[in-house]
């Protein structure tokens, strides 16, 4: 496996040390303390392995960021295959056209709307019933976060308003009920260097029991 | 981000291509359509991605399913997103209505699915795919 | 993160295990935040080993397409962007296979400078701390033979295993070792003068 230029005249090869860097494991490694030719040897891979991890930390920096059109681009491609769910049927004026919307087109349309409502994240967003049936009873069932601090129950109250709304516009559903359940509190970040304005929320513990007079004091995770 | 290298050859259904670009820019035109995509899922095209980006050969997002070659047209199939400005439903009625008024008199059956609803994204995913 | 100019998502804040539980429970929002995540290295990746942008968003596109599909097989949310890159080094192969398959492209892997440089005028400040090492570098790299480049990809950026790499490659851990090393003696070569 050894090209002729790697060999050390200690017997060693660069490539024994390549594959030392990577796996710890050399035939006598007690002979590396003392040889100079390995110690060199290992020295130069070194430099080469904080090199590399020089040009990958570039190259990333250079990808750009996250929030960038390049993954927006590259998500909005794929928001429309995730989850594309069961096919809800829509009237059609002529007979023979097949109109529908996705699932996953609604619930993503219920998860905007939570998202939007100040103070709040939404979880899961689901769709109960047989949605290909016209006129089958559906459920919403959508979780929810809410920043600490805010009424809960109000919350909840406006998104079942809101979503009651949008839904008999954007869709042709017989909805029957929309379920909200918190299932988490967040804790607000403290404003920092950077941070944006207050209203950005972390994830915090998970809120077993919410009531109206006094919600769980968050804790850190364990 | 494309290179423009030699476009493709195009050999197969110049008509069928030039038709489904048609019914694309009529679609696109109806009130509330925010985006036009592939007629077929992601996954079954995603093998043509690469060569289409470097050859810039389009593919057209329209499927269009005729009884002989060229027209008349049997068939029609589409994707779109929605803005949240319009119903969604109406707007999936109007499309199937502008294709129709297209293509008349040739008889036609319409597909139009929904696959987004009034997300502000929606542009830029359909713009980039053409870059 | 920080100096992103658009508003942060809240997702972003979440930590990886979290979102993967969740992104594998069905939730997309948390996948996406994901995706966020890790989408910049997994292009700087992909980008190395199929030396074009374009093809590299391609890449990323169906890695995380693959990943979506796969999640309930993550056993370690923390392993998650491990594991998104082991499946950007498996895709951006595949990618290079299918191209090879098509018509004869020329040699692209000779754009990757081109790219390189230009995404170096977009970002001068750190072209001028370190610019003309890492330009010597990347032609380093681009010299090499594309065996030896792909191996040394995958084990720098995409920290594969000598296993994960044979395997990716479809060749013996017994050549991963070989390639690898004679890629780092050809780069260590390149590179002494840069000390």
């Amino acid at each position: 496996m050894s090209t002729p230029s790697d060999a050390l005249s200690c017997g060693h090869s660069l490539a024994d040390l390549s594959e030392y860097l990577d796996t710890g494991q050399i035939g006598d490694p007690g002979h590396l303390a003392e040889c100079p030719e390995c110690q060199s040897g290992l020295a130069s891979l070194r430099r080469l392995a904080a090199l590399g991890n020089e040009l990958l930390d570039a190259d990333t920096a250079a990808a750009g960021s996250g929030s960038d059109d390049w993954m927006k681009t590259i998500l909005g491609n794929l928001r429309l295959e995730l989850r594309p769910g069961r096919s809800i049927p829509l009237r059609a004026d002529t007979p023979g056209d097949v109109l529908t919307e996705t699932e996953g087109s609604v619930s993503a349309l219920i998860r905007s709307v939570a998202d939007s409502l100040p103070g709040a994240a939404a979880g899961k967003c689901r769709l109960y019933g047989d949605l290909t049936e016209p006129g089958a009873p559906i459920t919403v069932g959508v979780e929810l976060a809410v920043v600490y601090g805010h009424p809960l129950e109000q919350r909840a109250a406006t998104l079942r308003q809101e979503l009651a709304t949008v839904l008999s516009r954007q869709t042709e559903l017989n909805i029957t009920a929309i379920d909200v359940t918190i299932t988490d509190v967040l804790e607000p970040r403290n404003p920092g260097p950077g941070a944006p304005a207050a209203g950005a929320p972390v994830a915090g513990a998970p809120a077993p029991t919410v009531g109206p007079g006094g919600p769980p004091t968050p804790q850190e995770k364990p | 981000m494309t290179e423009p290298l030699s476009p493709g050859d195009g050999t197969h259904a110049p008509d069928a291509a030039a038709l489904a670009a048609e019914l694309q820019s009529v679609i696109e035109a109806v009130a509330g359509v925010t985006a036009v995509y592939p007629a077929r899922p992601l996954w079954q095209t995603i093998a043509g991605a690469a060569r289409s980006a470097v050859t810039g050969e389009a593919r057209s997002r329209v499927d269009v399913a005729s009884s002989d070659t060229g027209r008349p047209v049997t068939a029609v199939k589409v994707r779109i997103g929605v803005s949240g400005a319009h119903p969604a439903p109406h707007v999936a009625r109007a499309v199937a209505a502008a294709v129709r008024q297209h293509l008349s008199p040739h008889p036609v059956t319409v597909q139009v699915g929904i696959v987004q609803i009034g997300s502000e994204e929606a542009a830029d995913a359909s713009g980039a795919q053409e870059m | 993160m920080t100096d992103s100019p658009s508003a942060p998502h809240q997702l972003d804040l979440v930590p990886d295990a979290l979102l993967a539980g969740r992104a594998a429970d069905g939730d997309t929002a948390a996948f996406e935040a994901l995706a966020r995540r890790h989408g910049p290295v997994m292009r700087a990746s992909a980008r190395r080993l199929t030396g074009s942008l374009a093809d590299a968003d391609d890449v990323v596109q169906e890695s995380l397409m693959q990943a979506w599909k796969q999640l309930h097989t993550l056993r370690d949310g923390d392993a998650v962007k491990g594991w998104l890159l082991r499946i950007t080094g498996s895709r951006s192969i595949d990618h290079l296979r299918r191209r090879k398959t098509h018509a004869d492209l020329g040699d692209l892997d000779h754009r990757l400078e081109a790219g390189a440089r230009t995404a170096e005028k977009e970002h001068p400040e750190h072209a001028a701390l370190s610019g003309s090492r890492m330009d010597a570098l990347k032609a380093a790299l681009a010299a090499l033979p594309e065996e030896q480049r792909r191996c040394w990809v995958l084990r720098a950026f995409n920290d594969q295993s000598y296993e994960e790499i044979a395997q990716t490659l479809n060749i013996s851990t017994a050549s991963v070792r070989g390639r690898l090393a004679r890629a780092r003696i050809s780069l260590a070569r390149e590179m002494e003068d840069w000390r």
